[in-house]
């Protein structure tokens, strides 16, 4: 029993935030493939306003980015910072109000989004006492972690705290000048920015947002969850030290490659082009320094399914940082862009790189939190299979419809005039649509499995009394 | 676009405050990278910086890691 740790930490809010991380997960994703069926059989808008595709497109995107994907990086830095330190959280009642004001931002963005409150900024659509609201809720986040690291008993601050620092730094920047605005009422209010520059910030803020609070933190996860359960410490930390200064370094360039042929400059996309492909170096090699940690135990992978997760995250980390680099070139970028390409790539991503990773990082938290064995190590494997396999046939069919829609549509006759109307190849797209919504079902039937393994473990948990006797011990001299 | 000078070509008179700001900051960044590669690469350091590789598991003796099952093994 890991006595100890209820003794020296502060795990309360570390559970809190990683039971309602999995609860978030199987509601993004019950939202996305409802989306993503509405898509395919449009009947299923129902003639309803709130259930329309715009309004509730916004609702997954949050839901499984900052619900899911906030609540695992909460839970994540929160228990990595206390046992890297050696110290308890600097402050729990600011942990227990980021917890309670996390989930109170996503309460309202439940509420406001199908009622079509938004300032219509993609990722950023909540409206200005929402954002105010966040900032607040990431300040504490932000505030409480650096404290703990300043009271730590160690003399060096692990590369995972780096990642987070990076990412919580970042996001307050970026998250206040996107969201600057003039209300003009409770529930509506404009951007300072216009035009062009309009545009710019918000894939500024839009880029990064991938780049430093779904890479930067969830490597941050990866820096730490990785050697803890391989049970071997990361392949090089010199590697691992490049990897998050190229990393903060890199990203910020990047957001102009969304904007090619706009109104945007042209000299900014092919700088956003450029750096792209430059990140392709320390991003593989952040995903070959994860990899390698496992050198001379890769049979672990045979027989550790938490394992799995982590490493085919990394797999999916190393792809979609390649495959995103050659879709900013303007050559390739001309096919793809305003294609289901982005959808799929976005996906390898999202449900391969970040849910893998917060995944495998969560059922290892799970065992250690609780003081139990997972309820069903069976359940977990089913639960790697049924996310891989949905994963695999989502974005393959992202990529066939989206290549197929940018090839129609710049397809010409021996006139010079569109061989395709745009209705014949929404028309083409059907089939895959309804293969993304399969491979989404199967992503969410895992997901929902987890659920279910996670709510029975902290029912073992209890009905052992495991918890109650590791609080109960006493402390450690 | 008829040659490399071409391309590079600067107009210096049209650089406003914000255009500098941004030019000095991404050199001096630039440059910073270039000293942390210097730095993390330089044999000297290599021992003091991979023994930070440990700090994950400084604190094992409060949990019993390795245990199969808990470890997702069945």
């Amino acid at each position: 029993m890991d006595a100890n740790l209820e003794q020296k930490y502060d795990l309360d809010v570390v559970r809190w935030f990683t039971v309602m991380a999995v609860v978030y997960l199987v509601v993004g994703a019950a939202v996305g493939v409802y989306i993503a069926s509405e898509l395919a059989w449009p009947a299923l808008n129902f003639d309803s306003p709130y259930l329309s595709f715009g309004r509730l497109r916004p609702l997954h995107t949050n839901a499984v980015i900052f619900a899911f994907g906030g609540c695992t990086l909460m839970a994540t830095a929160f228990y990595t910072v206390q046992r890297t330190c050696g110290v308890r959280l600097w402050s729990p009642r600011l942990a227990r109000f980021t917890f309670w004001g996390w989930n109170l931002v996503i309460l309202l963005a439940v509420i406001t989004l199908p009622l079509g409150l938004t300032q219509s900024k993609e990722y950023a659509e909540l409206e200005w006492p929402i954002d105010i609201l966040i900032a607040v809720v990431w300040l504490a986040f932000t505030i409480n972690f650096i404290m703990t690291i300043a009271r730590r008993k160690t003399s060096h601050i692990y590369v995972s705290n780096w990642f987070f620092l990076g990412m919580m730094v970042m996001i307050v920047y970026l998250h206040v000048v996107n969201s600057l605005a003039i209300p003009v009422g409770l529930f509506k209010s404009y951007s300072i920015f216009s035009g062009v520059q309009d545009a710019m910030i918000q894939w500024w803020w839009g880029h990064n947002a991938v780049g430093f609070y779904l890479t930067a933190g969830f490597l941050g996860i990866m820096y730490y969850f990785v050697p803890k359960q391989a049970g071997r410490p990361v392949y090089s930390y010199r590697l691992s030290v490049i990897h998050f200064w190229s990393l903060m370094f890199g990203y910020v360039w990047l957001g102009a490659h969304h904007l090619q042929y706009t109104a945007l400059p042209d000299w900014t996309g092919s700088l956003g082009a450029a750096v792209s492909i430059a990140m392709i170096i320390p991003s593989w090699g952040g995903a070959v320094n994860g990899m390698m940690t496992l050198s001379g135990a890769w049979d672990r992978l045979r027989t550790d399914y938490v394992l799995r997760f982590l490493i085919i995250a990394l797999a999916f980390y190393a792809m979609s940082t390649f495959e995103g680099p050659v879709m900013s070139l303007k050559t390739v970028n001309a096919l793809s862009h305003y294609t289901d390409w982005t959808i799929g790539h976005v996906h390898s991503g999202a449900l391969g790189w970040v849910a893998g990773i917060s995944i495998g990082a969560i059922y290892h938290l799970m065992t250690r939190l609780y003081h139990t064995e997972m309820y069903s190590i069976r359940l977990i494997n089913l639960h790697f299979w049924t996310a891989t396999i949905g994963t695999v046939i989502y974005i393959v069919a992202m990529w066939v419809s989206g290549i197929m829609q940018g090839l129609m549509w710049r397809a010409y006759d021996e006139y010079g005039t569109l061989a395709y109307t745009f209705v014949e190849s929404v028309d083409a797209m059907h089939p895959y649509y309804a293969m993304r919504a399969t491979g989404g079902m199967i992503f969410l039937f895992g997901a929902v499995i987890m659920l279910f393994n996670v709510l029975m473990t902290v029912r073992k948990s209890l009905a052992e009394g495991n918890l109650d006797r590791a609080r109960a011990l006493p402390a450690p001299a | 676009m008829n040659s490399l000078s071409d391309y590079f070509h600067t107009d210096w008179q049209a650089m406003t405050v914000n255009d500098w700001i941004g030019t000095i900051l991404t050199v001096v960044v630039f440059v910073l990278m270039v000293v942390a590669y210097f730095l993390v690469f330089r044999p000297k350091n290599r021992d003091r910086l991979e023994s930070m590789k440990h700090i994950p598991f400084d604190d094992d003796d409060d949990d019993d890691e390795g245990t199969g099952a808990r470890d997702g093994r069945p």
